[in-house]
């Protein structure tokens, strides 16, 4: 009889270790509240933080960001199967981000301009649209200042060129405007529109637009194939249609693979009764607003950190009203019972010895390549294991990196950990 | 704007009068003084309203805290509150207050003290066009707040003026310099010089704390208005720190992510003090403290159990402040009267001037203590003093002279309109600016493309940006913040900081790395004074907003970058920008001298 495995989170991580388990032939359901910290990702496909592969590039001089680590063979097929990414084999690339920087990274989302690809010194334009947070001037004179911009020898160059078709979208959301650029016939207009401007100049390399190419996925191919140069949009930190896109892509794939997706709240995973003569699921999943519970026998943790939702912060005094608070507690929960600890890196975390909470002054912001507690709280494991035939994921991984890479390198991990693990 | 042809008093001086201190105080004083025809130089080692000034309650109310032991000083501030309303009526509104009574063995008594304790205050009221209190029963009270919890025995309605304090600094340091004072934020004085022999003052000498170059300015005068800074810059002038002293009291204040009642709300501390829950522009203010300070004065910041002391001391009239959702908190340092042994809050709010000719500085003048609401009082007494050194004499007229966009009323739905921008963002803006929000327009008119909201939250527009950095004297983003409040909604400048940092560089010609390494030290102390009052809404928004600049602005410092050899090259291989907006000579209001 096939393992039955059950993922909770339908994020990157949630997502790969469905794809993983069900890989090893596994019967899987997957349970989600909806969407999480992969949803409003930016796009950026990172396997270390950006500060860390700016570091190396210091020690090691600016090519050493040319020679990217190899990725494991079953990471890139993952890549593969879900199809919303690019992660080049043997290099990484550049984006150029809406705050106007220049940042490496391993991989992008397909609709993000992968500047490294343009090749060396060329003019990228930038269609000047009448949208808060997209101001080409200024922005191609950041772009411009940028110290890897000016190593890759990449001109900025803001141009007149109509991208919006109706005044109203000087005011729609990113989503909205990228939902327009599904339509094929309004891609075939932009399409024509910027081919026209950069027919005007010489030089031409590529077109940065701003997060609004379709929440479908490869508008920006089409597009850059209409215009005969690379197309893409500048990354914007959270809140992108990238996450859409993943979201769809990834919708694509449970339907693909068979894989069930339930979408309730997980409220306890309990370590299921009955006798241990075999056959009897270890685990019972019981959800919001249903009686009966899953059984499974395995389950895979994957419902993020702090900013994702999976952790909250639940200090004492939360609550508390007029009176005291009940009792001092740990102030970080997971948002659903199962036990498992939580921890921060450097230890399992403890009840504060406060009947408020935590102090707060020195937690908020990460200090040098030191992650701050916010992004650190997690689920306490070794490597993937948080307890027996129970496994934790991504973001509710104490302490990991907080990339998409690490996600889905340790969901696919954990997936096919717990298809194959009695 | 044109100076007016001022005569210098003396010809062996550069100006008559230097102010040290960008406070209320400080540009009050050079406000007056230039409007009398002295001609000033004002240097502030921060930014305008760095300090007490831009970190206060925000309102210019009486204090009827200080009705027991200082009358008049409620009176002196009821007073000049009324004045303040007559010229800048752009920068104030009206907060109700609910002072709620808790039932209890001595409440009846209690109740009937502050009855008449409050019927004392309605004679100030008249002075700040007031209204009278109003005696509420429980069921009252509860009608008008129904979140007031606790067994009440009644209470009392009180009205108070709300302002702000950073906009209300910006206005009389633009008039003054309208007026020909030179205004130098920035630059920090090291040193006043005094002829050995007699003691008088000549010249000081300061610097620019950005470029770090350094200059000296003659004078005769030079004014001691840094408030809780006051001992150590009278240190700079040979004098010792108790020649003008004050005792520094630290206030912080917590922020809520929008207007959580419509009245503020009157509670009490642990140990019996009176604090206040307040709704303030567009959201709401918890304060606040008052603790001796003996830390640095440049980075003051409130912590987390000054913050929880606070929140006990609301939740017991108002315990749904507990699911609340916290934004931020502010830190301030009161310069209070000097006194040694009483309470904090029992010290003086009264304001003195010391003329440190009985120290043997003939021209050193240091004004002490004063609060918002007087601040224009003072500095009349202090102009008062200088216009009696140099002999002239014209009478104070800043009681009847509106302050910059004071002098006429602005319909914001009918320039929203005009400008293309949405309703909340003009009225913002009138209220920011009063009538100078109609140069504001003018800008968007002329370039539409500034219309467009830069900071959502609040909300400001990029002409308004570019204006402040123009003609307000920001400089960096923090600046920019001080002046409009962008950055400091629920977003927490996640969306704004960047943008805002493009623009400033833009509009002072600075490279747009300059822009950006301002954008990411303004989110990173944006972050150190929001964590100490974290909750479980904000936690989740913090995490996102650590992630989202993680990917978009990256978190290393620029100065990490330039530290590194490979980057050094590529940074000097370039030739220095020039920016297509750096501004035309004429419009440079503060050049070096």
């Amino acid at each position: 009889m096939p393992r039955s495995v059950i993922v909770i989170g339908s994020g990157v991580a949630g997502t790969a270790a469905a794809w993983g388990a069900r890989g090893r032939g596994s019967k899987v359901v997957l349970v989600s509240a909806g969407a999480g910290a992969s949803a409003f990702a930016g796009g950026a496909v990172d396997d270390v933080p950006w500060e860390q592969r700016t570091r190396a590039a210091h020690a090691l001089g600016l090519e050493a960001h040319a020679t990217a680590a190899k990725l494991p063979g079953a990471l890139l097929e993952f890549v593969g199967a879900l199809g919303v990414w690019d992660v080049p084999a043997a290099r990484g690339c550049y984006l150029a981000t809406m705050a106007g920087r220049v940042r490496p990274a391993r991989g992008r989302d397909r609709a993000l301009l992968d500047l490294e690809a343009l090749g060396r010194g060329g003019r990228v334009l930038l269609p000047r649209v009448s949208r808060p947070g997209w101001d080409a001037d200024a922005l191609a004179r950041a772009l411009g200042d940028d110290p890897f911009a000016k190593a890759l020898k990449l001109q900025f160059e803001a141009v007149d060129a109509p991208v919006l078709r109706f005044d109203e979208e000087r005011r729609v959301t990113d989503a909205d405007l990228a939902a327009r650029h599904d339509d094929p016939a309004r891609l075939a207009w932009l399409g024509e529109s910027l081919r026209s401007a950069v027919a005007e100049g010489t030089g031409v390399a590529a077109v940065l637009l701003g997060p609004w190419l379709g929440l479908g996925l490869g508008r920006a191919d089409k597009l850059a194939a209409l215009v005969g140069l690379p197309v893409g949009e500048a990354l914007i930190g959270a809140g992108s249609p990238a996450g859409l896109r993943f979201e769809v892509a990834r919708d694509a794939l449970f339907k693909a693979g068979g894989i069930e997706v339930i979408s309730r709240r997980v409220r306890a995973v309990g370590v299921a009764g009955g006798d241990a003569s075999g056959g009897t699921a270890r685990f019972a999943v019981s959800l919001e607003e249903k009686d009966a519970s899953l059984r499974a026998d395995a389950v895979v943790l994957a419902t993020g950190g702090v900013s994702g939702g999976g952790v909250i912060y639940t200090p004492a005094e939360h609550g508390a009203g007029a009176d005291l608070p009940s009792g001092g507690r740990v102030p970080f929960a997971l948002s659903l019972t199962a036990p498992v600890r939580l921890g921060d890196g450097r230890g399992a975390l403890e009840a504060t010895s406060s009947l408020f909470g935590p102090a707060l002054d020195t937690v908020a912001w990460p200090t040098g390549s030191r992650q701050s507690l916010l992004e650190a709280v997690g689920v306490q494991c070794t490597g993937i294991r948080a307890a027996h035939g129970l496994f934790a994921a991504g973001d509710a991984i104490a302490a990991r990196p907080r990339t998409v890479l690490e996600a889905a390198a340790t969901g696919w991990h954990a997936g096919v950990e717990a298809a194959s693990t009695g | 704007m044109q100076a007016s042809p001022v005569r210098l008093r003396r010809d062996d001086t550069d100006v008559d009068v230097v102010v040290i201190g960008g406070g209320v105080n400080g540009v009050g004083v050079a406000r007056d003084a230039s409007q009398r025809g002295l001609r000033v130089a004002l240097f502030e080692r921060n930014d305008l309203a760095f300090g007490a000034s831009g970190n206060s309650s925000g309102m210019i109310h009486g204090g009827p805290r200080y009705l027991t032991n200082d009358p008049h000083v409620t009176e002196t501030s009821c007073r000049d509150s009324g004045h303040i309303q007559a010229i800048a009526p752009h920068l104030l509104f009206r907060i109700p207050f609910l002072a709620p009574v808790e039932r209890s063995a001595r409440s009846r008594v209690m109740f009937t003290l502050m009855d008449a304790f409050f019927e004392a205050y309605d004679r100030y009221q008249p002075f700040k066009r007031g209204k009278r209190h109003a005696r509420l029963s429980a069921d009252e009270l509860r009608q008008l707040e129904p979140g007031l919890a606790g067994d009440l025995m009644g209470g009392f309605s009180m009205d108070e003026w709300g302002i702000d304090g950073a906009r209300l600094c910006v206005a009389n340091a633009v008039d003054a310099m309208e007026r020909g004072a030179k205004v130098y934020v920035g630059h920090t004085v090291e040193r006043v010089e005094r002829r050995e022999d007699t003691g008088a003052v000549v010249a000081v000498r300061y610097r620019d704390r950005h470029t770090g170059a350094g200059g000296r300015l003659r004078t005769s005068v030079v004014i001691n208005a840094t408030g809780a800074w006051s001992s150590i810059t009278a240190a700079l002038g040979g004098l010792p720190p108790t020649a003008s002293r004050v005792r520094p009291g630290k206030g912080i204040h917590i922020v809520y992510d929008r207007r959580l009642t419509s009245y503020a709300i009157m509670g009490q501390t642990i140990d019996g003090r009176q604090i206040f829950m307040c709704p303030w522009e567009n959201v709401t203010v918890i304060g606040t403290t008052d603790d001796d300070f003996y830390g640095d004065l440049d980075g003051v910041r409130a912590n987390s159990e000054e913050v929880r002391y606070l929140v006990q001391g609301i939740a017991r009239v108002f315990p749904a402040i507990r699911n609340a959702r916290a934004i931020g908190t502010y830190a301030g340092v009161r310069p209070t009267l000097h006194a040694y042994g009483p309470s904090e809050d029992e010290l003086s709010r009264d304001h003195q001037i010391i003329d440190h000719a009985v120290h043997g500085a003939p021209g050193l003048f240091s004004m002490i203590g004063g609060k918002l609401a007087s601040y224009r009082l003072f500095s009349e007494e202090m102009a008062d003093v200088l216009a009696k050194h140099f002999g002239i004499g014209l009478r104070c007229a800043t009681h009847v002279t509106s302050l910059p966009g004071g002098d006429a009323t602005v319909d914001p739905f009918a320039l929203a309109e005009r400008a293309g921008i949405d309703a909340v963002a003009a009225r913002r803006l009138v209220y920011r600016h009063g009538s100078r929000a109609l140069h504001v327009e003018e800008r968007m008119k002329a370039r539409p493309r500034e219309a467009v909201a830069v900071c959502p939250c609040e909300p400001v527009t990029e002409a308004e940006v570019r204006y402040t950095v123009r003609h307000e004297l920001a400089r960096t983003v923090d600046d920019v913040s001080r002046r409009t409040r962008l950055g400091l909604g629920a977003c927490g400048g996640m969306r704004c900081a960047a943008r805002c940092g493009q623009i400033v560089a833009s509009e002072r010609g600075l490279p747009p790395r300059e822009g950006m390494r301002q954008a990411i030290n303004f989110l990173e102390r944006q972050a150190l004074t929001r964590v100490v009052a974290l909750g479980p809404e904000q936690a989740r928004q913090e995490a996102l907003a650590i992630a989202s600049v993680r990917s978009e602005l990256g978190l290393m410092g620029d100065d990490d970058l330039a530290t590194a050899p490979a980057w050094r090259q590529i940074a000097q291989s370039e030739p220095g920008e020039q920016s297509a907006h750096s501004r035309a000579q004429g419009e440079v209001v503060c050049p070096d001298p």
